[in-house]
């Protein structure tokens, strides 16, 4: 324990935030108590001038931790706030080689939804949209969800025969969801042309009040700031360059069968009893550092924005048979994201027939917005497994875990990932919510049935 | 009123064309060649727009495509560049998100309690009570800026080109002229691209020197053949030298995407001048240098009356030139001495006051900054290079450029006109080598008539790099301003939320949304980096640059769809089905007859005569070469090496994982030829799936593979008197049962047309003849039969009746009574699948499959009271948990029995027959049924069928 170092790394106005200090063994640890949020709080500060405090403080990289968890989005970083929280275990370092939220939690459209098509998938994320909805107020810091309700428009017999079916398990799971018709439609999201003439006519569509979307950003550092407040230790340009792991039955004593011991960072070496995989994106590499091969394909997935016109959009607009999804953000800009690409590549560069595409099925939806103009593009990385569920919990690597394979609706399960897995490296028993993503399923013959839902479903 | 018209001036103006338009519903004067925004300010209205946050009135900045304050709304089209578009008769211009008016705007009251509304005060309130959040929510989101969508307006005609130059010269400036000049005069093939209304660059509002130049340099240009794009912008440089273009003034549409795959791209933006931060720079008066000339000298227009200059460079020594000359009074401080521009005061109307740094107080209502800067790199970035900053001349450069990517002007360096056009000459003739020798080897590569080869000019010298002028780094003065005009972000903004932990440039972007407007920080970037480097005590280099993204200009939907006509297939008899009553049904991009007014009757008369429907969506691939054989027994489960000529097998194909993908009949007309069927929605899927196991599995295979889908009109015969019916129209092939019997093809004339391929099979459980026509011929075979079977009581049936026989018969579809995780053995095929075979696609895991007992079957089911029809997808369910058991996947009420029929997915507990089920309605109602004891509901020996 460095104490002077950690002081030193606190600028001299935040010193007066510092209050009390936590003992655990011989350091004990400088704990801030956060500032709490609330408009009483910004008129105060308004008045007086006084700067908010650091949502979390800057530390030097100490030689070990009880947990290591890599990646800090908010996967990450809930994972650590849940450990400190519900267990007690705050002796956790995030370690992330950018900025916090800069992988798929910052790439994300922020839609969140339930309505997916197994029992466990719906639970699960029923789980997450839960969590979403008490988090301003358990995390003191406002995500914005709103829940604005999400629609997945049928083209065809076919496709409104799914979302009947989508909507009779999700109500059979206690999730609100329900079939409506073309009126329904023009009635909830007007600017939709639901003429039956148009090449792909909208004959109906899945309604799900509850989705909606969310401030994703928000959503990461409200997560980062009470995960520190807790006492986690939060290290941005940290990049993983190895993890150390020892008896285990491949080369250097990695893999199977073997022990984490830690993990070798661009800023020195971590003992660790416990190493956590949340790097989406980079998953399957972060995994081969310890000897786990995951089935995982590494597939970019673009989004671009338009810019901000007056609100129009009151509802997230979803088609699955045209691969899109929209929604208007509360500052106006429409938001759009579509499949995952053709090609696997780790390429985040963005393409010319993307934007095409895009354009081509948005405006056979929504013929006035023909006029606005896209502001920007941009690309994030999905993890994908066959069966488009994720990969939670133990490895065949005593000590490592995995919080990976979120392909295109990560963020969506950012909170309930979290809890699940602090709670699976508390208790070493894997929770019955994530019990169906085991590794061990590719190996067993035991794949969830999400394609149908999940593809392209936002 | 400070703004004025000089008379006779105005470079870009045609006054013997003055006209009218509506400005927020009151007329304004302008002429030919105006912008909207020069009219305005000729005509007096200088505040054009109020801020985002605290509606504060907002006047000229930059006075071109980038100007953050001149954002229009042009009767349905938002978010208009005032200041860049071409003001036009009768045009209806209004101010965007105000209200009730631009002058009289509510919302300014904000700027009252702008102290509480820091960046990002939204996610530090209105947390409670939770049940509120909805209508604070509401209240946020009136303040999005920007114009409105007319969601009633007719979407505007695009259209999209291709291109293939072999330089793409981005920029008109003199750089980008003589770059192209030079390319073109070594033979190259050159598009020539500007985002302004005409070729000159930053001549245009120069001297009337500067302007010669420029005349002159674009006559050569032209005079040269190279091809000119004007009010186009470069929108991105993508993987493969793919180069997007919006041209948003095009002949016959609205706006155009030209697609151009460059051979070598010349990138010459130009420069963008940077804003200054200081406590007022967005007051109404307060413009940067290049305003003050654009306005002067291209519209004639004279921005105010008593102007300070703050000056850091020859630019704002020519606006203080230009400014004098149109008698203006000026004071110039020169930013050399050491004095900076502290704060400007001013009214609600305009700006009053420049403050300096030594305490002089200076009246003014125009104030002009000229401090530097900006490189916009991001087609450079794009290329993959990252800029590099630049201390001496204080902007940052490209570093690292792949070689069919250069640079010219601004972007490569400084120094006069002349010296600027040597550098731009040299690097449009280099860029001209490397397209022609591209062109070379594209020509080599591809057989042609011609053989001609391009000729590449010889090796030159390469252009001498341009050198970089020292300028001071002139950010921010000592008071905080607004840095992003946009988004209402300040200084102080970005330097509060550095306190509060947003220490990275992409933190800092997301927490204060600086740099996330319209301009996408091509005015505001280098600024948000240079207040955080400050405050962080660290320089602009090492901080480093967000990454500039495309498009390079917002760009419409409307022009990036293009003409959007998305094709509709349609067989050759639509006309006659639509003729004849037909209900349409969309099935992917196939429309179709659902039914001619009565299914369950059509259905009836196949059971009973004769029927004919018209299945030329189903998917067909023609399959040549010595290893189709090898290839049906790798892509399907069941055996083929044995198939003889003349016979027709039913196949199941699985993906890898052993799930059921399509299925389909194919039929060997010949030693090395064959002809495979698939399902209708996934004919292209299984093409691909075809292809990809020949082209990356199987090269050394011999199998040519052609989708003839549309190339045959298919029609199904189906019924008792089919037999009847094809017998009185083919005369070279026996049709007794002994001569073409069940699960055989056979290739003769059907109603005089040869070619043609007959299949005896039955998806609808009835004798019946799929016949494959010469599409063009379809109409004429699809008219015979009807007029030949008249005497047989033959009526047309859709794809609804179709459905109800299947049904009848037990017939699954695959994606409709199988999903993405049905296995072979779950839909009742575990016969089928020939594991010890020697390899097929999804062996292992059909091997698994095949041994467990636990997976869910596909079984027929019938409700117990008859009259009801559970909907499709209504789930089966234990009585009383309501947990899910099964789904009712197919159900219809069936004419042949009187009763409801129904295909479901069971767990392999309950999949018996005779298990009794509880089926849920939509509703919640529970319905009692029982597992069928066989797959069919109708003629279960199969001797219909097979008769």
């Amino acid at each position: 324990m460095r104490r002077a170092g950690y002081r030193r790394a606190v600028p001299a106005r935040e010193r007066d935030e510092i209050v009390h200090r936590r003992g655990r063994g011989e350091g004990g640890l400088l704990i801030r108590r956060p500032a709490r949020y609330s408009a009483l709080g910004l008129l105060a500060r308004g008045l007086t001038g006084r700067p908010w405090p650091r949502l979390w403080a800057q530390h030097e990289l100490r030689r070990s931790y009880d947990v290591v968890i890599v990646g800090g989005g908010v996967h990450g970083l809930a994972c650590a706030y849940y450990l400190a929280k519900e267990h007690g275990i705050t002796n956790v370092a995030v370690v992330d080689k950018g900025w916090l939220g800069g992988g798929g939690s910052g790439r994300n459209t922020a839609i969140l939804r339930s309505n997916y098509l197994t029992p466990e998938g719906i639970r699960f994320y029923d789980r997450s949209l839960q969590l979403y909805r008490a988090m301003s107020g358990e995390l003191n810091f406002n995500v914005m969800f709103s829940q604005r309700g999400h629609l997945t428009l049928a083209h065809s017999d076919a496709a409104l025969r799914t979302m009947r079916w989508r909507a009779e398990v999700n109500v059979l799971q206690g999730v609100s969801s329900c079939v409506v018709d073309a009126d329904q439609v023009k009635a909830l999201v007007p600017s939709l042309d639901v003429s039956p003439h148009t090449a792909h006519p909208i004959v109906g569509a899945l309604y799900h009040p509850p989705g909606g979307t969310i401030r994703h950003d928000a959503v990461v550092w409200g997560y980062g700031r009470a995960a520190a407040a807790l006492g986690v230790e939060l290290h941005q340009q940290t990049e993983v360059g190895d993890i150390v792991v020892e008896g285990g039955d491949g080369p250097g004593g990695k893999g199977p069968g073997g022990r984490v011991t830690g993990v070798r960072t661009s800023r020195g070496d971590i003992s660790a009893p416990v190493v956590v995989n949340c790097a989406a994106g980079w998953a399957s590499t972060v995994a081969e550092l310890a000897g786990v091969t995951l089935p995982i394909t590494t597939t970019p997935l673009q989004a671009a924005v338009t810019e901000p016109v007056k609100v129009f959009l009151p509802a997230v607009v979803v088609s699955g048979s045209l691969h899109v999804y929209v929604s208007q953000t509360d500052r106006g800009e429409l938001v759009f994201g579509a499949a995952v690409d053709p090609v696997a590549t780790y390429s985040t560069r963005g393409s010319l027939e993307f934007v095409e595409g895009l354009a081509s099925n948005i405006v056979q939806l929504m013929p006035g917005v023909a006029r606005l103009r896209l502001l920007r593009q941009w690309a994030g990385l999905c993890d994908m497994t066959p069966d488009y569920s994720p990969v939670m919990g133990v490895t065949s690597v005593d000590g490592f875990f995995v919080d990976v394979g979120w392909g295109t609706y990560g963020f969506k399960a950012g909170p309930v990932s979290g809890e699940q897995m602090a709670a699976c490296i508390a208790t070493g028993r894997t929770p019955a919510l994530i019990a169906p993503f085991d590794l061990a399923r590719f190996t067993e013959d035991r794949l969830v049935g999400e394609k149908g839902a999940a593809a392209v479903g936002h | 009123m400070t703004t004025r018209r000089l008379p006779g001036a105005g470079a870009e103006l045609n006054r013997d064309e003055p006209f009218t338009f509506c400005w927020n519903g009151a007329p304004v004067a302008g002429f030919s060649g105006d912008t909207v925004v020069s009219a305005l300010l000729a005509g007096g209205h200088d505040v054009i727009s109020r801020s985002m946050k605290y509606h504060r009135p907002r006047g000229v900045l930059t006075a071109d495509y980038w100007d953050p304050n001149c954002m229009v709304q042009v009767g349905s089209e938002p978010n208009v560049r005032g200041a860049h578009r071409l003001a036009a008769p009768a045009m209806d211009v209004r101010a965007q998100n105000v209200w009730p008016s631009l002058r009289h705007d509510v919302k300014a009251a904000n700027a009252l309690v702008g102290r509480f509304l820091t960046a990002g005060f939204y996610y530090k309130t209105f947390m409670q009570p939770r049940a509120l959040w909805p209508a604070y929510e509401h209240v946020l989101a009136t303040f999005a800026p920007g114009g409105s969508v007319d969601l009633d307006a007719e979407p505007p005609r695009c259209d999209i080109r291709f291109a293939h130059p072999d330089v793409l010269v981005a920029g008109g400036g003199p750089a980008g002229m003589a770059a192209a000049l030079a390319a073109s005069r070594a033979g190259a093939d050159v598009l020539l691209v500007d985002h302004g209304h005409r070729l000159g660059g930053h001549l245009r509002w120069g001297s009337g020197d500067d302007r010669a130049r420029a005349a002159q340099l674009a006559a050569a240009v032209r005079a040269a053949g190279v091809e000119v794009l004007t009010d186009a912008t470069v929108l991105g440089r993508y993987d493969g030298s793919w180069v997007g273009i919006n041209q948003r003034t095009a002949s016959g549409v609205w706006e155009r995407l030209v697609k151009a795959r460059a051979k070598c791209l010349v990138v010459a933006p130009g420069l963008i001048e940077r804003p200054y931060v200081f406590a007022g720079n967005d007051h109404v008066g307060v413009m940067l240098s290049g305003a003050v000339r654009r306005l002067l000298n291209m519209y004639g227009v004279v921005p105010g009356e008593r102007a300070v200059v703050f000056s850091a460079n020859p630019d704002g020594a020519a606006a203080a030139r230009d400014l004098r000359s149109a008698g203006v009074e000026v004071t110039v401080v020169d930013a050399s001495t050491g004095v900076r521009l502290e704060r400007v005061e001013g009214s609600r109307r305009r700006a009053q006051a420049a403050v300096l740094s030594d305490g002089r107080r200076l009246d003014a209502d125009l104030i002009v900054t000229a401090i530097g800067w900006t490189a916009p790199t991001t087609l450079t970035n794009m290329a993959g290079d990252r800029p590099v900053y630049d201390e001496v001349s204080a902007r940052f450069f490209p570093d690292r450029l792949p070689p069919d990517v250069l640079v010219a002007g601004g972007l490569a360096g400084d120094g006069s006109v002349d010296e600027l056009v040597a550098h731009a000459h040299a690097t449009g003739a280099m860029a001209a080598r490397r397209g022609l020798t591209v062109r070379a080897q594209l020509r080599r590569a591809t057989p042609r008539a011609d053989p001609t080869v391009t000729s590449v000019p010889p090796d030159a010298d390469e252009p001498v790099p341009l050198g970089r002028d020292p300028h001071p780094a002139l950010f921010m003065a000592g008071s905080h301003g607004i840095v992003d005009y946009s988004e209402d972000v300040s200084s102080k903004d970005i330097v509060d939320a550095a306190a509060e932990g947003f220490d990275s440039v992409e933190l800092v972007k997301r927490f204060t949304t600086s740099t996330m407007g319209p301009s996408q920080g091509k005015l505001e970037t280098v600024n948000t980096v240079a207040v955080l480097a400050q405050e962080l005590g660290t320089t602009i280099g090492r901080l480093g640059t967000t990454v500039w993204r495309p498009p390079y200009a917002p760009v419409s939907l409307g022009a990036l769809a293009g003409r959007n006509d998305i094709p509709r297939r349609v067989s050759a008899l639509q006309d006659w089905h639509d003729k004849h009553g037909a209900v349409p049904l969309h099935a992917g991009n196939w429309l179709r007859p659902d039914h001619y007014g009565d299914p369950a009757a059509e259905a009836a008369n196949v059971r009973n005569a004769v029927g004919v429907i018209d299945v030329t969506p189903l998917g067909k691939l023609d399959l040549c070469g010595p290893d189709v054989a090898d290839l049906l027994e790798l892509v399907y489960v069941n055996r083929w090496r044995k198939l003889a000529v003349g016979a027709v097998r039913y196949g199941v194909m699985c993906t890898e994982d052993g799930i059921v993908m399509d299925d389909g009949v194919t039929a060997r007309l010949a030693d090395q030829r064959y002809l495979m069927t698939t399902t209708s929605s996934g004919a292209a899927a299984v093409w691909e799936w075809l292809e990809r196991w020949l082209q990356q599995e199987r090269p050394q295979w011999d199998v040519r593979v052609t989708p003839v889908t549309p190339a045959y009109t298919s029609i199904n015969v189906a019924g008792p008197r089919s037999r009847e019916l094809v017998a009185g129209l083919v005369d070279d092939i026996d049709v007794s049962p002994d001569g073409f019997p069940y699960m055989q093809v056979r290739t003769g004339t059907v109603a005089g047309v040869g070619d043609c391929v007959l299949l005896r099979i039955g998806f609808t459980g009835e004798l019946s003849y799929e016949l494959h026509v010469p599409a063009g011929f379809g109409l004429h075979v699809w008219e015979a039969l009807l007029a030949t079977g008249a005497a047989l009581g033959i009526r047309p049936f859709g794809v609804e009746a179709q459905r109800i026989l299947r049904l009848e018969k037990g017939h699954f579809i695959v994606g409709q009574d199988t999903d993405g995780l049905t296995r072979a053995a779950s839909a009742g095929l575990g016969g089928l699948v020939k594991l010890d075979k020697a390899d097929m696609v999804g062996r292992p895991e059909l091997g698994w499959a095949a041994a467990r007992t636990d997976l869910p079957m596909l079984v027929s089911i019938l409700t117990d009271d008859p009259s009801v029809v559970p909907v499709e997808a209504a789930q089966i369910v234990e009585p009383g948990t309501n947990a899910i058991r099964g789904r009712i996947t197919s159900s219809r009420m069936s004419p042949t029995l009187g009763r409801s029929v129904c295909l479901g997915q069971v767990d392999a507990a309950l999949a018996h027959p005779g298990c009794a089920l509880t089926i849920r309605l939509p509703g919640g109602a529970q319905v009692g049924a029982r597992v069928h004891d066989q797959p069919a509901f109708v003629d279960p020996e199969g001797v219909r069928l097979r008769g």
